[in-house]
């Protein structure tokens, strides 16, 4: 005590005799304040000189720890008013000062909700702002804070206002328990988020914390009330800044990309080629993380909930756009605190986003390439869910109309790189040469790639169901609007009875965990609507003849699933209902064959011929359509249409609180030292 | 009729000067027998005489026989007199009168006898309404208006010339002549001052020539500097035209570097600065908000919709510092850079406001912009910003890419639209505001090395538009848009305030915001009228499921639709990636313009249009802005003689000495691409396109075809013009061939090869299309192209002097200097008669068909750069 005493007289005295020359003077201050004494109390100074110096964020933090419960309660007093101080700093003019503060707040906001003080039956809040003062406390943070973020602070300032402000939305593992959120919903902070995104400059620099915080807000209490954020992001209409969303987002899944890209490098082609690429890898594996390259589920929901809540960013999405090569934003993989002051900021070229060098892109682009990498592994359960989201985006994309036209547009072309993961019966191949293609080209590519890649033990029965119903949609929009596609069908037609050979071969083992039967009907379905509307979408008379000859070729599948169909409906096993109507949906399927083979038959028979040519047999196929009756099935052009609420709700849910750990993870301490802040602004004057 | 006029008059001065001859002129003309009336024309110029001073001072003997000088190239003799002289040119006038020269002397000699009046009774009427009287006084109240322009007190001697330039046949033609030819300092500046009399239309065509003779002329220059000042300062228009011309004309490197700039520099950096600004009144000036105050400047997009100031509510919160740093920020640094979003924001609100809207849909006429910001800027830099597009365009390898990237840098430019810019041409509306360039309708044309493109700009017409307010943003794909707003509670949106939410719990709200409902914006129009035909495909049947009977379908019937969709005659030319235009420049604008309205959120407005432009970067258009003025003339004179020869001066704007933009010419396509595409003959085109032989269509089409082929190969001759591939030449939708490209006129041909040595192109093919030699078409043309020149060579005046003064732009066409002009004078052939020339008609066209050069510059372009 009487060591306190000395130091309370002493410390802010300049080179005073301390008998602790080695603590920071800083961390005296903690001292006193975490003892319960006022240390302002005869110094009106206090605080101004407080904030000068250097804030100790490690050290608050572990003195906040070492606290038990009730010695915290005691100290409320000095915590709400350094949090009131802290606050009352962030409207200074002086950078030091608020940086200070702001770190404080950082310390105290993350040290007290660390202490897990749920079981104590008193509100966290109470101990950091005060019950009393909270709602004026938060109010004034958040307008300081807002004030910060698009006044013209130095680029590290608000980087530290985005920590705070991810610090104060991390707090509790489900994000909707975060009480503290209340005064965030209030207060908004949705306007400075766009206007940080809108601006080509503060989207380099803040872009991705921006992003983050919008995506966490927006998930705050989603399924039981009403989030201003989300009303707000849904009702977004400024263009620029729904493009800047845009690219923080592409630039992200392109990071992804190049990353990958590096990391598989294809291996063949000879000595050399593997030598390098050992020594590349040599140095890559130095430099960045060993484990694979980890997607990041906080850029998909963020592509989720603009794609899901905002109606505009469809059309943002279809932007063809020019990624800038010299600043891309600035991504997790690659955070390195900035110290660029804010006058630097004018140097940087206007025209960044239009580099001459690099080729135009468009972000639907990206994500399919993104998607191709990441749904060719699904294996874990952390990469199914990350397939799953990208499965239901592009279930989301697949239901828009505008989407749609774009991405039948034959104007808009694009070539896009799907990922082919090499598998035993192919080798990886690079094609240089694809052509420009529409983008519904690239989709259904990669559709037919997942159908072909995924036929393993461990089913991926929910990404199975959601593939076929991307590919649904699209025919539907398709057979709506008479868009002829110049695709090969042929090959989603033999991915389409892969799958139901697959399905055939593996019914004991695959029947008791899944109703394989709902999937083959979603696979008829499609052949379904082939049959009969295939005269308002296909792109040739010679493609209809193709499909009819796929079906005959592959008459067994269909015969044989018609048969365990048939056996399941009857012997009245788990799913009767879907087997019944797999049979009845399979009428047309059978009708064309039993047409057909007959036909075939007595033809080969009367040219006496062993074989037939697939000419031949198309030109049989072609001559009889005539006496050829189908039945209309209905409800081939509908779909339910994607709803979140109730079936996603555990998913998404999930997805945010791994998303929160991920980002409380990743808010390091040694970001918040910031070191280079201070060091800038002592530079100046 | 005005020019004719004046020339007549000029030999009445002429004739003054000569004093004895006179009598011989009426004679000769008489004799001629052009001229019934002579007497009363005898006596109109000896009262002429007698009301004036007889005597001709130096000075003006010098003009008149500048003048005649200028007339002598049109006799028919070339050793002329000054009788035969206006013996012709009294000839010439009088042919521009439908029924006989008579009546043109008539009206020639309408001082003396007003029964006669008819012709110029207008002229008359304006004439003296100018002068407050007749006669006499007239003549006094010219010399009372030289008196103001010249220092010295006018000596009496001028007059002659003096009552020229007062006349009303003095149009702005001669002016311009005048101005060129003339060395004395008082005609300059008389005529200067005569600009302002003109219409700024007439005088708008010879701007290329002005702004040349400014940047050439020092006494020029001096005499039309303070008409050109007033017109920049009154114009916004002008003063881009007269920026980017004088860029254009300078830049060839004519000033001696070193010295200290020149006068035209000087003039454009004056309209660049924004210094000629229409003056405004200094007690209102002193209460104007600075631009920079918070109060005038814009704290955000002011074009938003009302709806969106939720989400922009940033500026409007209680915050004070936040909205001033903005302001700071925004209005300074964003004019120009296209990822603010207001790159063609000049930050003036004087017509946004409430108050102006007002005054805009009470039709009450705007005020004065107030705010001081810059009036050319917007419109700059979205020039600027299209010229950058091209010349980032060229360094990309293979037109695929160059495609891509230019949809990228259009939808760039889309998000700072819509602003107060508009195409810089006299296109209809001319008061317009762009709001949106179609991004995914642009086509990258075909070039080697250069990177032209087109685009489509929707533009939003209005009263005016530099006073109109601006019309408000909407997003593309309007009807979700809304949609999405009903879906949302509806409390949000009303009465809370801005930046604040009350946060309520209301379990039961679907958030989601995708409904079914949506799916009615799914039923197309166009797709409806088809459901007739095949109804049983496209209706959904709610059946089967129970009681329902089940419905059948025959497979034959699906695949017959298929195969009839895809054997409906297409008139179209299939997508082709190396040659994006074809296929765009082919559909048919109307269509186009529909299916461009249909997607555009936009299109639903009724001041909605459509409007295209060809942008050119790398190329120099000056050649192409002459071409266009000479065709421009030789259209009025076949309008005026009643020539049906059929021609398409498209506009031309230069910006610079190498960039430029072009109107592009709608429904029309290439030979070549016509011949790559259709694989055929161009008869058999025109039979595919319009039906057979004796159908009305193709007949109509045929007849176009020979009227504009007829125009054209005069054109091409007169001209020289070179380089004709079948890359230049389009056909439209009706059968008119319209040549492009005049990079290669006068004195200059592609690489001086001198491979195309035949007159004009004119290859069997097109004989074809007029129904082959001997045929009453290919006689009618031969015959449209004698009346064409015959009609062409009376004016030639008027189509010289254009070239003429462009002389010293240092353009390629005047590479031979000097002698360029004089051969393009004796391609009009003064001196041949009438059967002389339709002989040489013949031979033309007949040398031309057989010109073994056509044939092998064909084959060249085929080998050279694949263009068959």
């Amino acid at each position: 005590m009487g060591d306190s005493d000395v130091r309370k007289h002493t410390f802010l005295r300049q080179g005073s005799a301390s008998k602790m020359p080695l603590r920071e003077k800083i961390v005296q201050i903690y001292d006193v304040l975490f003892k319960g004494e006022d240390p302002s109390r005869d110094n009106p100074n206090f605080w101004e000189e407080f904030f000068l110096l250097k804030a100790n964020v490690q050290y608050v933090e572990k003195e906040l720890e070492r606290l038990s419960a009730d010695e915290l309660l005691a100290l409320k007093e000095n915590i709400n008013m350094l949090f009131y101080r802290c606050t009352l700093t962030l409207k200074e003019d002086y950078p030091i000062r608020i940086v200070n503060a702001l770190q404080t707040l950082c310390a105290l906001i993350r040290g007290i909700y660390r202490k897990n003080l749920s079981d104590h039956g008193f509100d966290v809040i109470n101990i950091l702002v005060g019950f009393d003062v909270a709602e004026s406390q938060m109010q004034a943070l958040i307008e300081n804070l807002n004030n910060l973020i698009v006044g013209e602070q130095s680029v590290s300032l608000k980087n530290l206002c985005f920590k705070l402000l991810l610090i104060l939305v991390t707090v509790t593992d489900n994000v909707s328990q975060n009480t503290i959120l209340e005064y965030i919903m209030i207060n908004s902070v949705f306007e400075a988020i766009i206007q940080i995104l809108a601006n080509p400059v503060s989207r380099q620099n803040h872009g991705y914390d921006a992003m983050l915080l919008l995506t966490i807000l927006v998930n705050y209490r989603k399924y039981e009330s009403v989030n201003p954020y989300i009303v707000k992001l849904s009702i977004l209409d400024d263009e620029l800044a729904l493009t800047g969303l845009g690219y923080v987002i592409s630039s992200a899944f392109k990071d992804f990309n190049r990353q990958f890209e590096t990391k598989n490098e294809p291996g063949s082609g000879g000595l050399f080629s593997a030598l390098t690429s050992m020594v590349g890898s040599m140095f890559v594996t130095e430099n960045s993380d060993p484990e694979p390259v980890r997607a990041s589920d906080a850029i998909l929901l963020a592509m989720y909930e603009a794609v899901h809540l905002n109606r505009n960013f469809i059309t943002v999405l279809t932007h063809n756009h020019t990624e800038s090569t010299a600043n891309p934003p600035v991504s997790p993989t690659k955070r390195t605190p900035l110290a660029v002051d804010a006058t630097a900021q004018e140097v940087l070229p206007i025209d960044m986003s239009l580099e001459s060098s690099s080729q135009p892109t468009n972000i639907l682009v990206t994500f399919l390439r993104y998607c191709s990498i990441i749904m060719q592994d699904v294996k874990d359960e952390e990469k199914l869910g990350n397939g799953k989201l990208c499965m239901i985006i592009l279930t989301c994309i697949g239901e828009d109309q505008y989407a749609n036209s774009f991405l039948h547009d034959a104007n808009m072309t694009f070539r896009v790189e799907l990922y082919r993961a090499p598998m035993r019966h192919r080798k990886q191949t690079v094609d240089k040469n694809l052509p420009a293609r529409p983008l519904a080209c690239a989709l259904l590519d990669l559709m037919v790639e997942f159908i072909m890649s995924h036929m393993m033990k461990n089913l991926p029965m929910d990404l199975y169901l959601r593939c076929l119903g991307i590919i649904h949609r699209i025919l539907c929009y398709q057979k709506k609007c008479r868009v002829r596609l110049q695709y090969t069908w042929k090959q989603l037609w033999t991915a389409l009875v892969s799958l139901l050979k697959y399905l055939l071969s593996n019914e004991s083992s695959l029947l008791p965990k899944y109703n394989i039967f709902h999937l083959s009907n979603k696979v008829v379905r499609l052949f379904n609507l082939f049959i009969t509307y295939g005269d308002t979408f296909l792109p040739s008379p010679s493609s209809y003849d193709e499909l009819y000859y796929e079906i005959i070729r592959m008459h067994q599948v269909f015969d044989n699933l018609y048969s365990m169909a048939l056996r399941q409906s009857t012997n009245g096993g788990e799913h009767k209902d879907s087997a019944a109507n797999l049979t009845s949906n399979l009428v047309n399927i059978r009708a064309i064959v039993n047409h057909f083979t007959p036909k075939i038959d007595s033809w080969t028979a009367a040219n006496s011929l062993s074989s037939l040519t697939s000419d031949q047999v198309l030109d049989v196929v072609r001559s009889n359509y005539d006496t050829l009756t189908l039945k209309l099935q209905d409800n081939l052009d509908q779909f339910e249409r994607y709803s979140e609420k109730p079936a996603e709700t555990a998913f998404f849910t999930q997805l945010v609180r791994s998303i929160i750990s991920d980002v409380r993870h990743n808010i390091g301490l040694s970001n918040l030292q910031q070191q280079t802040v201070l060091q800038e602004f002592s530079s100046l004057s | 009729m005005a020019v004719n006029g004046t020339n007549v008059e000029v030999v009445v001065e002429c004739i003054n000067g000569e004093g004895e001859e006179m009598k011989d002129s009426v004679k000769d003309l008489d004799g001629v027998g052009q001229c019934r009336d002579t007497q009363a024309m005898q006596n109109s110029m000896q009262s002429n005489c007698n009301g004036e001073d007889v005597s001709l001072a130096e000075n003006d003997s010098a003009y008149a026989t500048d003048s005649m000088r200028d007339l002598d190239s049109r006799s028919q003799d070339l050793s002329s007199t000054l009788t035969e002289e206006s013996a012709q040119t009294l000839n010439s006038s009088g042919d521009f009168s439908e029924t006989d020269d008579a009546t043109q002397m008539n009206g020639f000699v309408r001082r003396q006898d007003p029964s006669k009046m008819d012709l110029s009774l207008n002229l008359q009427k304006i004439h003296l309404n100018a002068n407050g009287g007749a006669g006499n006084e007239q003549e006094l109240s010219n010399e009372r208006a030289v008196g103001k322009f010249t220092d010295q007190a006018p000596p009496p001697k001028q007059s002659w010339l003096l009552r020229l330039f007062e006349s009303k046949l003095f149009d702005i033609s001669m002016a311009i002549t005048y101005l060129y030819k003339s060395k004395e300092q008082g005609v300059q500046s008389y005529i200067g001052n005569k600009f302002f009399s003109f219409s700024d239309e007439d005088f708008d065509f010879y701007l290329p020539q002005i702004f040349n003779m400014y940047i050439h002329m020092n006494d020029v220059a001096d005499a039309i500097h303070p008409f050109i000042v007033a017109r920049c300062r009154a114009s916004v228009d002008f003063s881009l035209h007269a920026a980017w011309l004088l860029s254009a004309y300078t830049s060839n490197g004519v000033t001696p570097k070193g010295r200290k700039q020149s006068r035209a520099a000087k003039l454009r950096k004056m309209i660049l600065s924004e210094e000629l600004k229409p003056k405004l009144n200094k007690k209102e000036n002193v209460n104007l908000p600075s631009p920079s105050s918070p109060v005038s400047s814009p704290t955000r997009k002011t074009h938003q919709r009302s709806r969106s100031d939720a989400s922009a509510a940033i500026t409007t919160n209680s915050n004070g510092p936040l909205t001033l740093v903005r302001c700071a920020s925004s209005s300074k640094i964003s004019i120009g850079d296209l990822t603010s979003g207001r790159a063609f924001s000049s930050g003036c609100t004087c017509f946004d406001n409430s108050a102006s809207v007002l005054n805009d849909l009470a039709g009450r006429p705007q005020r004065e912009c107030v705010c001081n910001s810059p009036r050319l800027q917007p419109e700059l830099e979205f020039v600027t910003a299209l010229m950058a597009i091209g010349k980032r365009l060229q360094g990309l390898p293979t037109r695929e890419a160059r495609t891509n990237r230019l949809f990228a840098e259009l939808a760039m430019l889309n998000l700072n639209l819509p602003a107060r810019i508009w195409l810089p041409f006299d296109c209809l509306p001319a008061n317009h505001h762009i709001v949106r360039i179609t991004p995914n309708a642009a086509v990258v044309l075909n070039s080697k090395d250069k990177a032209p493109y087109l685009i489509y700009v929707e533009v939003l017409d209005c009263e005016n538009k530099h006073t109109s307010p601006l019309p408000t943003k909407l997003l593309e794909n309007t009807l979700r848009y809304t949609r999405s707003e009903e879906n949302l509670p509806d409390c949000h949106l009303s009465d809370t305030p801005p930046g604040r939410f009350s946060v309520y719990s209301k379990n039961d709200h679907d958030d989601d915001c995708w409904s079914q409902e949506d799916d009615v914006i799914l039923q197309y129009p166009q797709y409806q009228k088809s459901i007739s035909s095949d109804s049983m495909s496209q209706v959904s049947h709610d059946s089967s499921t129970s009681d329902k009977e089940p419905v059948y379908i025959a497979a034959g019937d699906i695949r017959r639709r298929l195969s009839e969709h895809l054997h409906e005659p297409s008139k179209s030319f299939k997508r082709d990636p190396d040659d994006p235009s074809a296929a765009a420049l082919k559909e048919p604008f109307d269509e186009k313009k529909k299916r461009i309205q249909e997607a555009s959120p936009y299109g639903h407005l009724p001041n909605w249009h459509l409007l295209s432009v060809i942008i050119k970067c790398g190329d120099d258009l000056r050649q192409e802005l002459l071409a266009y003025q000479i065709l421009k003339q030789l259209q009025t004179v076949w309008q005026q003689e009643h020539i049906p020869l059929w021609v398409y001066p498209f506009h031309i704007v230069v910006t610079s000495s190498d960039s430029g933009m072009i109107e592009p010419i709608i429904n029309a396509v290439s030979l070549h691409q016509i011949k790559k595409h259709s694989q055929m003959s161009l008869l058999n085109y025109f039979f595919k396109e319009f039906g057979g032989a004796t159908t009305e269509e193709f007949l109509t089409a045929q007849r176009n075809f020979v009227q504009s082929c007829a125009a054209y190969c005069l054109v091409c001759y007169l001209l020289q013009v070179k380089d004709r591939h079948n890359g230049n030449i389009l056909l439209d939708s009706v059968g008119h061939i319209i040549h492009i490209d005049f990079g290669f006129i006068l004195s200059n041909s592609p690489r001086n090869l001198g491979f195309e040595s035949s007159h004009f192109k004119l290859t069997h093919e097109f004989v074809e299309v007029m129904g082959g030699l001997g045929s009453d078409m290919f006689e009618y043309f031969k015959i449209l192209m004698l009346q064409g020149f015959i009609a062409a060579r009376k004016h030639m005046d008027k189509v010289l002097s254009v070239v003429e003064i462009m002389q010293t732009a240092q353009l390629p066409c005047f590479k031979q200097g000097a002698s360029t002009v004089r051969a393009m004078r004796e391609r009009f052939h003064m001196n041949l008669t009438e059967e002389q020339l339709q002989l040489m008609v013949e031979n033309m066209v007949e040398s031309s068909m057989h010109s073994l050069t056509t044939k092998i510059y064909d084959g060249f372009q085929y080998l050279t750069n694949g263009i068959l």
